[in-house]
């Protein structure tokens, strides 16, 4: 028995040997150069944006803002991404491809820009990983496809195990020390002892803010926060998806008319060549069966 | 392809050919400062006034420590046009982080974080450094002010010599053991890095082994293409990686949690820096001011008062980090190490040079002239929204104790020979 269902998939699709040949080289300069390449390049620099310092510097990583930005940000992108290829193809890896194009993007910088350009060691840039989160995220849309439970579930979960994730590989910049008579978090000190003369102390935006009540767990009302308002963005950047990801396109009819059609899998299908001819001017109909068209586009 | 879109791209690849022989031409060379002379005069002048700035030793080898210190006179007639220094960040001016900063302490108390500093008050900083990256390199001390952005110090130049890869920054931790911050817990994130970015490929190659886009777009188009896309062992695959991920998420935190039981959040507190003020048995009064824009002089007319006991000679006018000296500066205040291209050894002259004594009140011109009013562009007054300069005159008695006022007031143009006076 096989272990996938792909040849009936590639059955079902109708296509011939060629045509899935073609199909799947379509598949390696579609995902590689084009949707790879484009996700991590624009996401990235849109991440960078709107939540940039607290990832690039390890004395920005808080208990309030960093753990309340990053997800709200870092969900943006996965949820467009997650309407199209879920919607178009049923492919349960929008977020994936997302958050691991980000850190593509993230560690080319941190190689180029901060380490060797810069000279900052990188464990002092070192960026926060969500591709635990997206994972969590990917997998709930899969075994739900709903993606209103995925808001739901999915999303929250992609928020709040934010922090346990990135606290397996920041936990250590937390240890205390004294300096000069001043307790400091390792953190603290690796922000004041690498010297940015660009960014000084006070343009840190860290443990301001009201979200302190609880005794003092700050982290979890943070991440419950940062969940709640995740869940609201992931919703709005999925009908973002959906407005951007539309597909159709514009045929000129046998008069002359432009209009848009919207059922993109039509094209080159006999019915599509008896409603609205064919380039060549052969007039349809008169070649291919209205029972074989039909049958075709069901 | 017409003639038209030919010569379409002929002018396009002609224009990226000229684009790349242009780079060939004029070839980038490396910054040696940081830009402090494109800073508006009055910012420079009427904000932070730095003295006594020294930078000890200028030779030094990585690992080794050094030193930059000096005193900020905070200007009581900061231009309104800059943001009050209510949250202010002593920084150091560097190519990036060439040395490490050991500690920061104003006024002696130690500035981690940022604090306000008081309008007319006076500021002692020294900040301990240790050499990291090996060159030639322009080090400046810096006023960070929140919204109205840094404000450069003088800047001279440091060497470090040495080999980057001997460099260690240790930390001592407060639970024991000392730590380098070059490499702490590097390896660590990698690790985690490495892991949850190979499951992520791997989730995205399970899927990506077979038909991705067409035929699936294709099959879903179809009545009951949806039902047959999910593959039932994807489902067993997504179970089994959300299980894992929880799995590695509770591992990685809870061996964190049990390798660091003591942790402390990142501080954000605000130091509380006690202002000291200038001493001086003069008192100054700016009566008029102009600046020869043709001949690069401030001249300036002060009423001048002695209160005190001693006879008082004036020997500097500094501001925005620049020196002006008359004999009198050079033997009580000259550093041979200050960098000669920001001082003027003879760029201060006055009509009547004789000490002013105990209960004196005197008119004294006094004429700061030398090019570096145009070097340092500052001859760009003309064009501040404010027209009016600040700085600091320095006057010693026969035993050589300073006294230092800071001095501002309008200020008049003369823009030709004609009305230089």
């Amino acid at each position: 028995m096989a272990l996938f269902r792909t040849a009936e998939i590639i059955k079902a699709s109708k296509l011939p040997p060629e045509g899935v040949k073609l199909s799947r080289m379509i598949d390696a300069v579609y995902f590689i150069p084009i949707a790879y390449l484009g996700v991590f390049a624009t996401f990235h620099m849109h991440f960078d944006l709107l939540a940039g310092d607290w990832d690039f510097w390890i004395d920005w990583k808080d208990r309030q803002f960093w753990v309340t930005v990053t997800p709200i940000v870092e969900v943006m992108y996965p949820g467009a991404i997650m309407y199209y290829f879920w919607t178009f193809y049923r492919q349960p890896f929008g977020a994936t491809l997302s958050i691991t194009g980000l850190l593509v993007g993230k560690w080319i910088t941190i190689v180029f820009a901060w380490y060797w350009w810069a000279n900052f060691p990188m464990n002092f840039v070192m960026p926060a990983t969500m591709v635990s989160s997206a994972l969590i995220l990917d997998c709930t849309l899969l075994l739900t496809r709903s993606w209103m439970l995925t808001a739901i579930f999915g999303v929250w979960a992609f928020a709040m195990m934010f922090y346990p994730t990135q606290y397996a590989i920041f936990g250590y910049s937390k240890q205390p020390m004294v300096v000069d008579g001043q307790l400091l978090s390792l953190a603290d000190y690796m922000g004041f002892t690498y010297v940015r003369t660009g960014t000084p102390e006070y343009i840190r935006i860290i443990e301001v803010g009201s979200l302190r009540t609880f005794g003092g767990h700050t982290v979890w009302i943070s991440a419950f926060f940062s969940a709640f308002v995740s869940m609201l963005v992931f919703t709005i950047w999925w009908q973002i998806g959906h407005f951007v990801g539309q597909s159709f396109f514009w045929v000129k009819g046998r008069r002359g008319v432009m209009s848009r059609k919207n059922d993109t899998m039509i094209v080159g299908t006999d019915e599509f060549a008896m409603r609205h001819g064919t380039p060549d001017g052969i007039a349809p109909g008169h070649r291919v069966a209205a029972k074989t068209a039909s049958a075709t586009i069901s | 392809m017409n003639v038209k879109n030919i010569f379409k791209l002929c002018v396009i690849g002609s224009l990226g050919m000229a684009t790349l022989g242009l780079t060939l031409v004029f070839n980038a060379s490396p910054v040696a400062a940081h830009g402090e002379r494109s800073q508006e005069p009055f910012l420079r002048m009427r904000t932070a006034q730095w003295y006594d700035t020294r930078w000890n030793p200028t030779k030094t080898a990585v690992n080794e420590e050094a030193m930059l210190s000096g005193k900020i006179h905070i200007a009581e007639d900061w231009p309104r046009a800059v943001v009050k220094p209510t949250r202010t960040f002593i920084n150091v001016g560097s190519p990036s982080s060439v040395f490490t900063r050991l500690s920061s302490k104003v006024n002696g108390t130690p500035m981690f974080t940022s604090a306000g500093l008081e309008l007319g008050g006076d500021y002692e900083y020294v900040i301990k450094l240790r050499g990291r990256l090996p060159g030639h390199h322009h080090i400046h001390p810096m006023l960070a002010v929140n919204g109205a952005g840094p404000i450069a110090g003088p800047g001279s130049w440091m060497d470090i010599t040495g080999n980057y890869k001997d460099f260690m920054n240790p930390a001592k931790l407060l639970v024991g053991g000392t730590i380098d911050t070059e490499t702490a817990g590097l390896a660590n994130g990698l690790f985690w890095h490495a892991l949850w970015g190979g499951l992520g490929f791997a989730w995205i190659g399970w899927f990506a082994i077979r038909p991705m886009f067409l035929i699936r777009a294709r099959v879903l188009a179809q009545e009951g293409g949806d039902a047959l896309l999910t593959d039932p062992i994807d489902r067993v695959v997504a179970f089994g990686m959300l299980g894992l991920c929880f799995v590695l998420i509770a591992i990685g935190f809870y061996s964190a949690d049990a390798k660091y039981p003591y942790t402390v959040p990142l501080q954000a507190g605000e130091p509380k820096i006690k202002a000291t003020h200038l001493r001086s048995d003069l008192t100054m009064k700016v009566l008029n001011a102009d600046y020869d824009v043709p001949g690069r002089a401030l001249r300036m007319t002060l009423q001048v008062t002695n209160s005190g006991e001693e006879p008082l000679s004036i020997g500097e006018f500094t501001t925005a980090g620049i020196r002006f000296l008359n004999k009198v500066g050079v033997a009580n205040n000259m550093d041979p190490t200050y960098p000669a291209e920001i001082m003027a050894v003879d760029g201060l002259h006055m009509e009547d040079e004789s000490p002013i004594n105990p209960g004196e009140t005197r008119e004294v011109k006094l004429d700061s002239r030398d090019s570096l009013w145009e070097v340092q562009r500052l001859m760009d007054l003309v064009n501040d929204p404010e027209q009016r300069f600040g700085g600091l005159v320095m006057s010693w008695d026969e035993a050589g104790n300073r006294h230092i006022n800071s001095i501002a007031a309008a200020i008049i143009p003369v823009f030709t020979r004609a009305n230089a006076g």
